[in-house]
């Protein structure tokens, strides 16, 4: 019999900050005992974990992983494995790569790779329409037979209403939520960065945040007239909280994620044309980073997810307006947040927990892997004393661009269990 | 061997120059182009005495900066005065006056510089100080005083209206 | 002290200006001279970089190099609306290869002087760059200023028409306001930049506007731009409202106003035939002015090329 015990170790769960301290016993994946001093047998892996977290295992429900179509950026395999590296152990994938996946061959493509070549379970979102091009509706039904949760554009939001109201209508019928990516298009312009003192300051045409907030307004109304679920991704301004915020008062069925860029960085840091600030939507000002950070205390935001875009160097090294949009984030997210805010007494880990680990997994039709007698052993261990420093060696990802490149930071994952297997130790 | 010389010395040197002058122009058809820096200083002290001895030129100030041949060596290119030549230089007699005549650089500086105002009739050159180690084959019409010095020593030139005092020290240079 | 390129004016300091505009009288002096040439750059290559096209920029810096006896070769780039970034990523790896001294580059997207000037040894001139800067035109707007005004500080300098859009607004504005010069804007609201110093006027009104009393005015040219969704209704509303008509000029004359241009001008729009003949129009001016302070920038700037890396510090007489 497989087993793994953990010594000592300070659990955190989504429902209090109180971090229980205690051992845990996993056997044949499943956490038997929680409890002091328990005993080892001689075939148990033991794990010394006084000091450290033991937290459920975070989930991410908006990455891009770029395979098939733009493998030298990041493929299923290194994504995931950036994953697992990130304290990550489920990922939901974005639908734009090339060709996208807007059918159900697609969706087969993708588990096939998964299948052959990632250590964790990967969830694939599917097209609104096909190709994306906001044209015509994509083969939905065969996508969520295939275990489909999420339908979404994103890269792009939906032009057409009409289309958009009647992807709607359609797929109530069906157990699956829409994740709108928004934006006006004929308010975007080059689609390079915020409207405001630094557009001004470099000379290229932002974009006003107005534009994120009128389309997610739209997307929300034409979401409440239909009785489709909605999912408001990647949300960047004050006003854009506030939409949700309003609009879940008024008994909307919304949820909406931010994402760690969104919260800890403005417009400022694009500094001297510096791309790895570069990303749609863009950053804003520090007033957004108080009101999103308000945002997800309070619970607007339902769930972290991390947008991870990877990108070559060649690409980022453009002049500003060229370079594509995004930055990776699967590796650095749990540590820069902890480092941001949990270190600082901004939030506990409850509130990690709850929106990055338990309700990303309930709204993919999950259950959360909360640390319980009973429950599957699916957790990270973490020092909240240790250090990482995001060099190109430790990056599992095959792109770089995150502004953490080469940054140091407090706390580290030292260990991610999935059922029997230890995913990763260090 | 460390010599100075003293404000006697300069005004000696300045005057033996303007006599020198004086002497072998005594029509007075000639312009005095002083250059930049100090070179314009000892123009106008000569141009004084030789107003003195009745003989009356026009001025000119030459700035060679654009024209050295050691621009790309420098960290950074020197500072620009600008150049005032107030009379044509087509036909003119031209008597160059610097402060030191060292390897000649400067003199082929200022003459490269002259050539592009005009063609000059002639030009001659008068020096307050000749140090010796010419690398260009320049000779001076008219000098003030003769000084011996080593290739690596630094003739450190003072004068009124630039530096606030009359001085010349010449400092070895130990690193040779 | 010197620099490797002139990017833009923001991050020059109040001293550099000052010596730069300076230094661009005695080059301006050359002029009268029948040798108009100086030996001060013989034998470095200049290169242009042009990928929006232009006449009068393109040959004011060939003028300006050329008389310093510098090597000028234009690299001959794709003049589309469109430069892909990633085309000019590779012509930096074949600048690279070249080992020129100087790279002088106009480009629509703002920041590609910099990426450039990142990535080689030559000095980089930004000869524009979208809506972001055009340094050199500033320092010869503001050499020009100076010979009218050789005190500026406290004097009014007033600028008509599409700011948003202009480099030159956005350079001569702040390199103006680093010499003490109160700056103020005029034009349309969708054309005049909420964002940017809030020390700066904003005026949406002409009469307003000549109320504050600027001692100069500076006219940037306006156009409609082929775009779906035009800043203002037509190029005659504009004239109407924003545009040095005849009878507005009567009145500028009348106080003695200065005009400046950074042209081509556009006459009918925004000024009328008499601007142009006017005693205290200082477009042509500025015009030759132009070679003046572009000499004085290649003079001023250091490539790290090699033959340019030796210290050496003084006279060889």
């Amino acid at each position: 019999m497989a087993s793994l015990l953990i010594k000592k170790a300070s659990i955190a769960s989504e429902d209090n900050d109180e971090l229980l301290l205690a051992d845990v016993l996993v056997e044949n994946g499943i956490i038997t005992k929680i409890g002091n001093d328990i005993e080892a047998e001689s075939a148990t892996r033991v794990i010394d974990g006084s000091g450290k977290i033991l937290s459920p295992a975070m989930f991410d429900t908006h990455i891009h992983m770029r395979e098939p179509g733009q493998e030298a950026k990041e493929t299923i395999k290194t994504g995931t494995e950036a994953a697992i590296n990130g304290g990550i152990t489920g990922v939901v994938l974005m639908p734009n790569t090339s060709p996208a996946i807007d059918s159900a061959a697609m969706v087969r493509t993708i588990y096939d790779i998964a299948e052959r070549d990632a250590r964790i379970p990967v969830y694939t979102s599917g097209c609104i329409t096909k190709g994306r091009e906001g044209k015509e509706l994509a083969g939905i039904d065969g996508m969520l037979q295939l275990g489909v949760k999420m339908l979404t554009d994103d890269g792009d939001a939906v032009p057409d209403m009409m289309l958009l109201k009647r992807a709607m209508e359609y797929a109530s019928e069906f157990d699956c939520f829409f994740a709108s990516h928004c934006e006006v298009l004929e308010l975007s312009g080059p689609r390079a960065l915020n409207e405001g003192k630094v557009s001004y300051k470099l000379g290229i045409q932002g974009t006003p945040a107005c534009s994120e907030e009128i389309c997610m307004d739209r997307d929300i109304r034409l979401a409440h007239a239909t009785g489709a679920r909605l999912h408001i991704q990647h949300v960047s301004s004050k006003i854009g909280m506030e939409t949700i915020r309003w609009w879940k008062q008024m008994g909307a069925k919304v949820t909406a994620e931010v994402s760690p860029h969104h919260l800890l960085f403005n417009e400022e840091d694009i500094g001297n044309y510096d791309t790895h600030y570069k990303m749609n939507p863009p950053l804003r000002t520090a007033d957004d980073n108080a009101a999103l950070l308000q945002g997800l205390k309070e619970g607007v935001f339902d769930i972290i997810a991390t947008d991870h875009a990877p990108h070559t160097p060649f690409e980022k090294e453009q002049d500003f307006v060229s370079a594509p949009n995004g930055i990776t984030g699967l590796e650095t997210a749990v540590v820069s947040l902890f480092h941001h805010y949990i270190n600082k007494g901004e939030f506990g880990w409850s509130l990690l927990v709850n929106r990055y680990s338990a309700q990303p997994r309930r709204m993919m039709g999950l259950d959360p892997v909360a640390i319980v007698e009973g429950g599957q052993a699916e957790f990270i261990l973490f020092d909240p004393k240790g250090e990482t420093t995001f060099s190109s060696d430790f990056m599992c990802s095959k792109s770089e661009n995150t502004p953490f490149l080469n940054r140091t930071l407090d706390g580290s994952i030292d260990l991610v269990v999935v059922g029997d297997d230890i995913l990763l130790q260090r | 061997m460390e010599s100075t010389l003293t404000e006697v010395d300069i005004s000696n040197g300045v005057r033996a120059i303007a006599e020198q002058i004086g002497q072998c122009n005594q029509d007075g058809k000639f312009v005095l182009v002083g250059v930049r820096s100090r070179g314009d200083e000892v123009a106008a002290r000569i141009l004084e005495l030789l107003t003195e001895m009745g003989i009356e030129v026009p001025m000119g100030i030459l700035d060679i900066s654009l024209y050295r041949d050691d621009l790309a060596h420098l960290n950074s290119n020197p500072k620009l005065q600008g150049s005032e030549l107030p009379f044509p230089v087509d036909k003119a007699h031209i008597i160059l006056v610097d402060d030191v005549l060292f390897t000649g650089r400067t003199v082929r500086a200022a003459i490269d510089a002259i050539m592009d105002y005009g063609r000059p009739a002639k030009i001659e050159l008068a020096v307050l100080i000749d140090r010796g180690h010419r690398e260009l084959p320049f000779a001076p019409g008219y000098v003030g005083i003769h000084l011996e010095t080593q290739r690596l020593d630094y003739v450190d030139v003072k004068l009124k209206e630039t530096d606030g005092v009359d001085f010349v020290e010449v400092i070895q240079n130990n690193k040779g | 002290m010197t620099r490797k390129d002139l990017l833009d004016i923001e991050s020059l300091r109040r001293e550099e200006i000052e010596h730069l505009l300076d230094q661009a009288a005695p080059f301006k002096e050359l002029f009268t001279r029948s040798v108009k040439k100086v030996p001060a750059l013989k034998g470095k290559s200049v290169l242009t970089l042009f990928y929006e096209p232009s006449t009068r920029t393109l040959s004011s810096f060939e003028v300006a190099a050329k008389r310093l006896s510098a090597d000028v070769t234009t690299f001959d780039v794709p003049h589309s609306s469109v430069v892909k970034g990633e085309s000019v990523r590779d012509t930096i790896a074949t600048l690279q290869a070249m080992r020129t001294d100087y790279i002088i580059v106009r480009n629509q997207m703002a920041g590609i002087p910099l990426a450039i000037a990142r990535a080689t040894k030559a000095s980089v001139i930004n000869a524009g760059d979208g809506a972001h800067s055009h340094p050199t035109q500033a320092l010869l707007d503001g050499f020009t200023f100076k010979e009218v005004f050789p005190e500026p500080a406290g004097k009014k300098l007033l600028i008509i028409g599409d700011i948003l859009h202009s480099r030159v607004a956005r350079s001569t504005s702040t390199l103006m306001r680093k010499l003490g010069v109160e700056v103020a804007w005029l034009g349309p609201g969708s054309l005049v930049p909420k964002h940017g110093p809030s020390e700066i006027k904003r005026f949406t009104n002409y009469d307003e506007a000549m109320k504050w009393a600027p001692d100069a005015v500076y006219l940037l040219r306006i156009q409609m731009e082929r775009q779906s969704a035009p800043f203002f209704p037509s190029l005659r509303e504009y004239t109407k409202l924003y545009g040095i008509t005849q009878e507005r000029f009567k009145h500028i004359a009348d106080q003695g106003t200065y005009i400046m241009h950074p042209g081509p001008v556009n006459r009918g729009v925004e000024l009328c035939d008499e601007v142009m003949e006017y005693q205290r129009c200082l477009i042509d001016q500025q015009v030759e002015n132009g070679i003046a302070t572009r000499m004085a920038v290649l003079y001023w700037l250091k490539p790290h090329t090699a033959g340019n890396d030796s210290l050496i510090e003084e006279d060889t007489n």
